[in-house]
């Protein structure tokens, strides 16, 4: 069996014990408007970012930047905007002809513009990447300076499957071209309340 | 072919090394902005290499442990000893679960494995999904770079190329409209696809997830729209816990193509209803290259590419010249691990500079490692005349410092009075395709004393 010959392999050939560090967090302590930086780094990211006064707005400004969707999926309260229904038991190659998904995201990362979200808040794992446009909602307070602290939050968690989505999906492999639209969403608009 | 004329035949036309040179020194300088935006920067490349030695120390326990929670978490675990092993058991799966069709997400493993031939000579349709993957793949090449696969390839190659294989109109290399044309021909691609196979960025030992990272979302629409989902991992890709991933995917990003964070940075920890998920883990000479006191570093890699944007040969020679999966000084160190006598020239495709060693976010000794794999192989592996003879005189001069400056002296002397037929000469190999510095007088020692004199 393999398994048993890398490992006595591993246990031959590894060198001494080597200490675990500690991760001293105020090394990276930054006195930062976290707002602010998590929407600049969602624009550099090629995403946008907004502020809300009121969660009154919300479909408002949803359909004043994606005025032609049409088959719209909402996993939120927040928005009443949903049209289309999904449940676990949707299949996953329906949802090929969405054209907005509407997510509320667990957290968010100043530092890089992140989002993070759990197959919890979206259902179906190939939403937030098969839709052809993206908006998620997160709450102020739930911007975190940087990815040590949302790990923080989310690694106490029994989870299935999350990520941190930063931006619309892009590429630059033709010629360092940087366009946005792969594989995943075209464009990502961040509400944030 | 050795890596010295592999680059001269990149060589052959300059406009292009010229861009291609610009193309990744433009990376590099994305690089640098991202790094000096982060607050404590360094301490994050001397946290990432010491849980990266913490790792290496203790491989065989955060593998077991790994594997444990995997299968804790309804995850199918195998084990690969090589290559062959790993083609074997991907295989092995897709016949269980009757699979004709699968995507692949980028994965630099599955082609150190050369996974695609052996399953294409099985009947299987393997389509690479990342876009510069899928042009190589069209083109029927490698990856010449473990990021930017498609760099060596300019916009109107592809324009012919997806003209040619997909059908797109001519359109004078428009990136969007190549770029729109590919994203509607991968996603039918993803929607008939029966198992995807991704690699893995980091395994943690602690949860037993992995975590896949993609600016394009192709792992996710493959692993999600499949039925079967197949991680590929090389063992050394373990941390031990998640807070780990904080430092990991802080560094990752910036070092490679200076955004902040992937636009995907996907972490499956448990399959979803209805699906298979596997995690193939493979070994393919990494116990053997642990076993290198000297170059066991090298493992700790975590594939950004940054050491091949700063590299200066990299750059204008192309990553198809070193003839390896992983090409640049990464892999000029990886590669003759694998095998000395094939890969024995290079270590010599590098200046030494230590540029690369400087990006690397993991502090790899690139260059020192570099170094020493040249001291073995000039023991051990037969030289060209010319090469051993310089490097011996070369070595001396170094060792001896009256000698050194006496060299320094006497070379500038020359530079300055030898006729220019001379110096650009067959005969003068650092003549060739350069213009050589114009002297100044003195040099770096003799200016040194005078400004001490004049302190
Ligand atoms: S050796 Fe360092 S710089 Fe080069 S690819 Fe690996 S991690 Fe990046």
């Amino acid at each position: 069996m393999s398994r048993e010959s890398i490992l006595n392999a591993v246990r031959k050939n590894k060198p001494e014990a080597l200490p675990l560090p500690e991760i001293d967090l105020n090394v990276f302590a930054e006195d930062k408007d976290l707002v602010k930086t998590f929407i600049e780094n969602v624009q550099f990211v090629g995403g946008r970012a907004i502020v809300l006064e009121s969660t009154d707005t919300i479909d408002a400004k949803i359909k004043e930047f994606y005025p032609h969707a049409s088959k719209i999926v909402s996993c939120t309260t927040e928005s009443s905007l949903g049209n289309i229904s999904i449940s676990a038991a949707t299949e996953p190659h329906g949802l090929e002809s969405i054209d907005l998904a509407i997510v509320k995201g667990d957290l968010a990362v100043s530092e890089n513009g992140a989002v993070w979200i759990e197959e919890n808040d979206f259902t179906i794992r190939v939403l937030p990447f098969i839709t052809n446009d993206l908006v998620l909602i997160v709450n102020k307070e739930d911007i975190h300076l940087h990815l040590h602290d949302a790990y923080e939050t989310i690694s106490k968690r029994d989870r299935t499957f999350g990520l941190f989505l930063s931006g619309p999906s892009k590429t630059a492999d033709i010629e360092q071209c940087l366009v946005i639209g792969a594989q995943g969403a075209i464009s990502l608009t961040v509400l944030i309340l | 072919m050795a890596h010295a004329q592999e680059a001269t035949t990149f060589n052959e036309n300059e406009s292009k090394v010229n861009w291609h040179d610009k193309a990744l020194w433009f990376v590099r300088q994305k690089r640098d902005k991202a790094a000096f935006n982060v607050k404590g920067w360094e301490t994050l490349r001397d946290l990432a290499s010491a849980i990266k030695a913490n790792v290496m120390s203790n491989l065989d326990i955060y593998l077991e442990e790994f594997e444990a929670n995997a299968i804790k978490n309804g995850v199918t675990v195998h084990w690969a000893k090589d290559a062959e092993e790993h083609n074997k058991i991907v295989h092995g799966i897709l016949q269980k679960t009757n699979v004709k069709k699968i995507v692949k997400s980028k994965s630099m493993l599955t082609e150190e494995c050369h996974l695609n031939p052996y399953l294409e000579a099985n009947g299987i349709e393997v389509i690479d999904t990342d876009l510069g993957e899928r042009i190589v793949q069209l083109a029927e090449e490698p990856p010449s770079h473990i990021v930017l696969p498609a760099i060596h390839k300019t916009k109107e190659e592809v324009d012919e190329l997806f003209q040619e294989h997909l059908g797109t109109k001519p359109c004078n290399g428009d990136p969007q409209y190549l770029t729109d044309e590919a994203r509607k021909h991968l996603r039918n691609k993803f929607l008939k696809a029966d198992a995807a196979v991704t690699g893995v960025n980091f395994a943690i030992a602690e949860t037993g997830g992995i975590v896949v990272c993609t600016n394009e979302g192709n792992a996710d629409m493959g692993a999600h729209l499949a039925k079967v989902h197949i991680a590929c991992m090389g063992m050394e890709k373990l941390i031990p816990q998640e807070k780990h991933l904080g430092v990991f995917l802080r560094l990752l990003a910036r070092s490679a193509t200076g955004q902040p964070i992937t636009t995907y940075s996907s972490h499956f920890n448990k399959p979803a209803p209805g699906t298979e998920m596997h995690i193939v883990i493979v070994d393919n000479g990494r116990t053997e290259q642990l076993s290198r006191e000297d170059f066991r570093a090298s493992l700790h890699c975590i594939r950004c590419g940054a050491c091949m944007n700063t590299c200066p040969i990299y750059r204008r020679s192309g990553g198809h010249s070193y003839n390896a999966t992983i090409p640049g000084p990464i892999g000029s160190i990886l590669s003759p691990g694998k095998d000395l006598t094939k890969h024995s020239d290079l270590p010599f495709a590098s200046t030494l500079c230590g540029s690369c060693s400087d990006v690397c976010p993991v502090k790899i000794n690139i260059h020192e490692q570099l170094y020493k794999w040249r001291q073995i192989i000039t023991k051990d592996v037969p030289q060209p005349i010319v090469k051993k003879s310089v490097l011996k005189v070369t070595g001396n001069v170094l060792a001896n410092s009256k000698m050194y400056d006496f060299v320094g002296k006497s070379s500038r002397f020359m530079l300055k009075h030898t006729p220019r037929f001379l110096v650009y000469s067959k005969l003068n190999t650092w003549g060739k395709e350069r213009e050589l510095p114009e002297v100044k007088n003195g040099n770096f020692d003799e200016w040194y004393k005078k400004r001490k004199k004049n302190e």
